[in-house]
């Protein structure tokens, strides 16, 4: 049988122009989404990466003297920057395991039948901190925190238990800024895992107790394969979070004691306030490519393990 | 009769207003400062001084905070829509200077004022950057020592004036609730730690208020920590924040928001106060004026304990000021009685020194008559180009120590001048 002869561009345009012709209801519709997430989205990204390129005095002015990667060489050579690197790559995990594994022992917990009162009020309980102006929430972990009037330090002196350090010790603030995160986020993480709970097919776990599964054997190998979406998606959607923790710094350490806290998305912030655009900028690409490079690689990793 | 008499009327008043000096056109002057409500009013009183004797000019000012500021006026004047005037701390005017370098030079400005004899050489001095006269000083900053006037009484002790007192007082403000609150909740200092310039400037009203005049380093490169009498002060500044136990121990976090919470909260009994505060502080909402202001502390027989001035605050303008010309001449009509004495009221502080302060109160009065001897801080960023990275290593360092104390700061204090020798040698090199 003969070959069908191949295409040619023309005829491929005309069948690409026809496609669009035919689905011009959609695109006109998908229209100004598009040119909202261009304006909005990509355009400060670009802008922000054409700044790292700039020297910092040129940056805001009309004809920026280019540089070429001379701030990332800069930033790179920055032993605290490298330092600030390590430090939010290890809290970013950290924050990731510990939220990831609180929301989901909760979200097992409220999905529970024998829960299943009170069930409502749990979940609201847990929530409500995902939908409170975090500015305000730290405002008040820090007071809960404080050394001198705290609520954690009364109850422990009233419990006779030692004093906790919170946000003015080394030893103790990663922890106690990584509970503050806790408590603000993991609600988000804990919903997305209810409503893979709510979807995951029971008639599988009825059949693996008649064949005398046990419990952990039931949650290992049949409900937690089924939790793979919501796992995927937390686990990116936490990944990015953490990586880019900013608002809990600002409100409740500065980057301090002693750098503890100084994360690459603050210490960016303090070089963008003293002027020095070029570097604060390439650092911020350099955030915004490694998260990207974690998410794709977290979405790669749950594609090749994906049940066939 | 009547009507030809009316039209003739209002043909002939019509051509009278064409005729009259109308040629003055409507121009608003635009301002960007910091000073908040204050200064809104401040300018709003200057402006409509100025209008008596430039009909139809209006002045327009607005606040921005601190660091918006920074980034709208670098903005706007490198993309040519810069406001007529900028007001501002001289050390911040400079930064903006090094971002655009398009600040107007006003030496000749300054040469055309006649009366401006109640500016003195340091005033002029931390007005030029790189023989550049980058604004005109309108006031000057003062810092002096506050403390609780009720918790003075309350612990039978009189305003410090050594350290030994402070240490003393401190101990008392911390021990003998001053507050009568039954509570141990207060502290013998509000200090700030958390930001570089925090630390530091805390460190400089130590260093400047004791009589010294160098905090970290000198004119001609040299780092002054390890010298004895700097050494005496920077070691007794950071057992302040750890084994004295005289801050708040969440100090080493706080910053201005923070250090102002303690103050105004009145968790703690001594503190900075600035001549900006005072009129805030009289308020029975903050303070109530139960604080009584001082030179800092003396560290030692032999030198003079003294007021601190921080700097100036003054008027630039942009080389690309809109209104270039009516800019400058508002830039000196702020030098004039009127609008210094606008300033002083509002803001509680001027640069002449025959301003009426009869009207003010007396804590008012003691920065406004100057009292007390003044020194001002050295600006070491002038004269070394690399000393704000230099600053910030040194910050770190401190913070480092103050996290995790030594038992002795003496090794800390000589560790801690080679390390910044050896920087200074290396950003020297690489600038």
């Amino acid at each position: 049988m003969p070959a069908l002869p191949a295409p040619t561009r023309l005829q491929s345009a005309v069948e690409a122009l026809n496609l669009a012709w035919r689905n011009r209801v959609f695109y006109l519709f998908v229209a100004p989404f598009a040119a909202l997430t261009i304006v909005f989205g990509l355009w400060p990204i670009a802008l922000s990466i054409q700044v790292s390129l700039t020297a910092s005095a040129s940056a805001l002015s009309p004809n920026p003297t280019y540089v070429g990667l001379a701030n990332y060489a800069t930033v790179l050579a920055d032993p605290i920057f490298i330092a600030s690197l390590w430090r939010t790559l290890w809290y970013a995990a950290l924050a990731v395991a510990a939220n990831l594994a609180f929301a989901l022992g909760v979200a097992i917990l409220i999905d529970s039948p024998r829960l299943r009162a009170g069930s409502m009020f749990f979940r609201l309980a847990i929530f409500l901190p995902v939908v409170t102006p975090d500015v305000a929430g730290y405002v008040v972990w820090r007071w809960l925190y404080d050394r001198s009037f705290g609520a954690i330090n009364a109850a422990a002196e009233q419990l006779g238990l030692p004093a906790f350090g919170g946000l003015s010790s080394v030893d103790t603030v990663t922890i106690a800024v990584l509970i503050a995160e806790l408590w603000h986020h993991a609600g988000f993480y804990m919903t997305i895992f209810l409503a893979n709970l709510a979807m995951r097919d029971r008639a599988l776990e009825e059949a693996a107790a008649i064949d005398g599964a046990t419990t952990w054997q039931k949650w290992r190998f049949i409900i937690l394969p089924q939790l793979r979406p919501a796992i995927v998606i937390n686990l990116v959607y936490a990944t990015v979070q953490f990586l880019k923790t900013f608002t809990v710094v600002v409100v409740m350490t500065k980057g301090g004691p002693a750098e503890r806290t100084n994360f690459v998305s603050y210490y960016a912030y303090q070089l963008f306030d003293q002027g020095r655009y070029g570097e604060a900028t390439a650092m911020a690409s350099l955030l915004f490519a490694i998260v990207i490079a974690l998410s794709l690689g977290a979405f790669k990793l749950s594609e090749g393990r994906a049940p066939k | 009769m009547r009507i030809a008499r009316l039209l003739g009327g209002v043909f002939v008043a019509a051509a009278a207003a064409m005729a009259s000096p109308t040629d003055v056109k409507a121009q608003q002057l635009v301002i960007w400062h910091d000073l908040g409500d204050n200064g809104v009013a401040m300018f709003e009183r200057a402006g409509a001084e100025f209008a008596k004797t430039r009909p139809g000019v209006s002045v327009r000012s607005i606040s921005y905070p601190t660091d918006q500021w920074f980034g709208r006026v670098i903005s706007s004047i490198n993309t040519n829509t810069a406001p007529d005037l900028i007001f501002n701390n001289y050390e911040r005017v400079i930064r903006i200077e090094q971002q655009t370098g398009k600040i107007m030079d006003l030496r000749a400005t300054l040469a055309s004022i006649a009366d401006k004899g109640f500016l003195g050489e340091d005033d002029l001095r931390v007005a030029t950057f790189k023989n550049k006269m980058i604004i005109l000083p309108v006031q000057r900053v003062q810092m002096a020592f506050g403390v609780r006037k009720s918790w003075l009484d309350k612990t039978g002790e009189q305003f410090p004036q050594t350290w030994d007192d402070v240490k003393r007082i401190s101990a008392k403000f911390r021990e003998s609730d001053p507050d009568g609150n039954g509570r141990a909740d207060t502290f013998g200092m509000a200090l700030q730690a958390a930001k570089p310039r925090d630390l530091i400037h805390m460190l400089d009203l130590f260093t400047f208020g004791s009589g010294l005049r160098h905090t970290l380093i000198n004119p001609d490169g040299k780092i002054m920590i390890d010298e004895p009498a700097h050494a005496q002060v920077l070691e007794e500044f950071l057992k302040t924040y750890s084994s004295y136990r005289f801050v708040a121990p969440d100090t080493i976090n706080h910053s201005f928001t923070e250090m102002y919470q303690v103050i105004l909260g009145s968790r703690a009994g001594m503190f900075r106060v600035g001549d900006w505060n005072v009129r805030g502080w009289d308020n029975a909402n903050a303070l109530g004026g139960d604080f009584v202001s001082g030179p800092w502390p003396k560290f030692a027989a032999n030198r003079d304990n003294a007021v601190v001035i921080g700097g100036m605050r003054g008027v630039a303008v942009p080389e690309n000021s809109p209104n270039r010309a009516l800019a400058v001449e508002f830039a000196k009509f702020l030098l004039g009685k009127e609008a210094q004495q606008a300033s002083l009221e509002l803001v509680g502080a001027g640069v002449r020194k025959d301003l009426n302060v009869d009207a003010l109160s007396p804590r008012q009065q003691y920065f406004a008559r100057a009292q007390h001897r003044l020194v001002a801080y050295d600006f070491p960023e002038s004269i070394h180009t690399f000393y704000p990275e230099l600053e910030a290593a040194f910050h770190r360092k401190l913070l480092a120590g103050i996290a995790a104390p030594p038992a002795d700061w003496k090794p800390f204090i000589a560790e801690t001048a080679k390390e910044m020798r050896e920087l200074a040698a290396k950003l020297r090199a690489s600038n």
